[in-house]
């Protein structure tokens, strides 16, 4: 059946509507962060990069970069541990034969709950008093290890990224193991014949063959970091005081709780530059791949 | 088979979306859409009265009921933005008075309700200062019906007995008391509070505010007529709440106001301090008043005060339904509506008259008499007195002060915050004459 112009506005419209909406209210947002919008009714006063400079250098300087400095602590302690345990078990799995069809759903359930689930569960598992974890601790007779987890300001943050890791620790998983999978069974194969142990396998050829998987989980992983906000909301409401607060979270309480629509939106833009970031050089990597 | 299976449903799917869709717009005419905020377990049921009484004197109009769940109506909020920059708003909201109230005015979402205030008279029948609260720019701009009382003390009877201690009056005598559960109970947290959530933290400073300067002094801080840096009373206000932070319970970060009223009833923890909606939450799980747990009006010196949350209705621009939102806001006013309302919310009438014999337990007739005989003062919590803006940034600066009580970093944090959300300038409609 040839293709008719019928078709292609069946395909391409809703494609179209898409991109338009998306860039639309990008565009918008980039709009009303260089407006003077405070209320709940939109104020159109242009005042060029006033909000961001409130946020950069001016009155709310400490805030942002303490929110920053959180988002920046998320990319690096969340990312590496939830690649690297994901590694790990999409190997284990791989090793574990049948046992995996067990396995695999098990560590993939958490990535079904959603945040605001997992963020409720954990934040009872972190109660110093009631929690499981620090209950588990005295039980063992490790009492002195007990901590406030989510009521100590310089915890907090890392009690809310290991929640994070737990959710995403499947979807590495996952994704490392269609990588593994990939890997030519004679590669393998050829290593144990020559003597190789499963850890030696790993090193040199599981390890150097996934690159690419690392890529996508990575990439992905930024994009949830930097998004991060039910977490931060249910588990800790950004407190104590800000010390949990993240660029997301900031931008919501500015936004619909406070009013300040244009630093809200500014934030918001700053947020987008940081994942444009991160996506364009992925992109470009990845068609480079595909062209070659 | 399977296709005529599908089909079949297919054809019920469509017939059933039809018909919800021209029941929607046969309805049109008569219609009243709500959105509040009154989702909770006893809250809805409290709604639920006020739509009972609504369809007794209005049977020809539905009532469309969108409840947004979110305590203090955050998300209502967010919802109502979009609706009321599109310019579709509904027939009437859910808002607190005061400076929130002040936000829907200054974006000209709502229209004047004079010919309901005065129709029901209620310049009369309700309290001075809820006029002023509902009054901008020489309008009335809301419907108030009910008032919560935010200055309450809690306490563990049995410790309290146990201990041979009286209740305290003052911020100086809760440290005492405070410094006496500790040595004598070292068990036992002498101040409950949870600021998970953060805003109690707030409800904790009020007092302590109300306590050292009075109302007068409370009042002027939440209007931005104190300049932070410099005042002392601000100052002193902090200095005593540092001396507070010894008592309270050690990882109150963990927990939330609700978790803690609990182990308060059961004599884990000594005292607290929140709204009178702890009651009702305290007598759910089975504690009573008077052997477990009882609660006093705080501070009662230099003067005891009524610190008031009021929730409100309002009349949105250009609404689809205007003889509704009248009839709506009209029967908002009716004592026995009101009366009844109250009973199963938790709070208290705020029309003269409503007798305080109305409500079954100890604590909602002492939250009546109190609020017809002595000084009521708007609270600053939800944005009732100082605006939205600065309440959230205030819960941020108390939670931080409680993990690391520095008294210059905060106020000079106060004055930045204050600067930042305009306090002074949107705190002028409490004193326009």
């Amino acid at each position: 059946m040839p293709y008719t112009r019928a078709h292609v506005l069946l395909f391409l419209g809703p494609l179209l509507l898409i991109v338009l909406l998306m860039y639309g209210m990008m565009a918008w947002t980039v709009a009303i962060s260089m407006s003077d919008w405070v209320g709940l009714a939109p104020v159109w006063k242009f005042n060029g990069l006033q909000n961001f400079r409130t946020l950069v250098v001016g009155a709310l300087q400490e805030r942002f970069f303490t929110n920053l400095r959180n988002n920046v602590i998320w990319l690096v302690v969340f990312i590496v541990p939830t690649a690297s345990l994901g590694l790990l078990l999409a190997y284990g799995l791989d090793l574990s034969g049948k046992a995996e069809r067990l396995f695999r759903p098990l560590f993939l359930y958490p990535l079904t709950l959603s945040f605001v689930v997992t963020g409720t569960v954990w934040a009872w598992m972190y109660d110093p008093e009631a929690g499981v974890i620090n209950n588990g601790l005295r039980m063992v007779g490790l009492g002195r290890w007990a901590q406030p987890w989510i009521a100590d300001p310089g915890l907090a943050t890392l009690c809310l990224i290991g929640a994070a890791i737990w959710q995403y620790t499947g979807f590495a998983m996952t994704l490392y193991l269609a990588a593994i999978r990939d890997i030519p069974r004679e590669t393998m194969e050829a290593a144990r014949v020559d003597g190789a142990s499963d850890v030696q396998v790993f090193r040199y050829v599981v390890v150097p063959n996934v690159g690419h998987a690392t890529m996508i989980v990575t990439a992905l992983l930024i994009l949830i970091t930097l998004k991060v906000f039910d977490l931060v909301w249910v588990m800790t409401f950004g407190g104590p005081g800000i010390s949990t607060e993240v660029l997301p979270f900031f931008m919501f309480v500015a936004t619909f709780r406070q009013q300040f629509v244009g630093i809200g939106a500014a934030i918001s833009v700053i947020i987008l530059i940081m994942a444009v970031a991160v996506v364009v050089p992925y992109s470009w990597w990845s068609m480079r791949r595909l062209q070659v | 088979m399977a296709t005529r299976v599908r089909l079949r449903w297919l054809a019920v799917m469509l017939v059933a979306a039809l018909s919800i869709v021209s029941a929607t717009y046969a309805a049109e005419q008569q219609q009243l859409v709500v959105y509040n905020w009154w989702t909770a377990g006893g809250e809805k049921q409290a709604m639920d009265k006020i739509f009972e009484w609504f369809k007794r004197k209005n049977p020809n109009i539905e009532i469309v009921n969108n409840p947004v769940a979110g305590g203090g109506g955050i998300t209502l909020k967010t919802v109502l933005l979009g609706l009321l920059a599109a310019k579709i708003p509904p027939d009437t909201f859910q808002s607190l008075s005061g400076a929130e109230l002040k936000q829907y005015v200054d974006g000209n979402y709502i229209a004047p309700v004079d010919d309901v205030w005065s129709a029901q008279n209620l310049n009369a029948n309700y309290p001075a200062v809820i006029n002023k609260m509902t009054t901008f720019n020489g309008k009335h701009y809301g419907i108030p019906m009910n008032a919560h009382r935010a200055n309450w003390l809690f306490y563990s009877k049995k410790i309290f007995d146990e201990l041979k201690l009286t209740p305290p009056t003052t911020v100086d005598e809760m440290i005492a008391v405070a410094k006496q559960i500790k040595s004598r109970k070292p068990g036992v947290a002498p101040i409950a509070i949870g600021t998970r959530e953060k805003w109690p933290a707030v409800f904790l400073f009020d007092v302590v505010l109300l306590s050292t300067g009075g109302p007068d002094v409370y009042e002027k801080f939440y209007t931005g007529q104190l300049n932070a840096r410099t005042s002392p009373e601000v100052r002193t206000a902090l200095q005593k709440y540092r001396e507070l932070v010894p008592y309270l319970y050690e990882f109150h970060g963990a927990k939330t106001w609700s978790d803690i009223a609990a182990p308060m009833a059961e004599a884990k923890m000594g005292m607290m301090v929140i709204g009178d909606f702890a009651a009702g939450l305290l007598v759910q799980a089975g504690f009573k008043q008077g052997t477990e747990w009882d609660a006093v009006g705080f501070p009662k010196k230099p003067q005891e005060v009524f610190l008031m949350i009021v929730d409100t209705f309002v009349r949105p621009v250009a609404a689809k339904n205007p003889q509704a939102t009248t009839a709506w806001l009209t029967n908002l006013t009716d004592p026995k509506v009101q009366a009844e309302f109250n009973v199963i919310k938790g709070s208290i009438a705020i029309h003269k008259a409503v007798p305080d014999s109305t409500y079954p337990d100890k604590l909602h007739r002492e939250a009546s008499a109190t609020f017809k005989s002595k000084r009521i003062v708007p609270s600053s919590i939800h944005g009732v007195l100082a605006p939205p803006a600065f309440l959230s940034d205030w819960q941020d600066i108390l939670t931080r002060f409680l993990y690391s009580p520095d008294v210059n970093r905060a106020l000079s944090e106060i004055s930045d915050a204050m600067t930042m959300d305009k306090v002074t300038e949107s705190g002028q409609w409490y004193w326009a004459k």
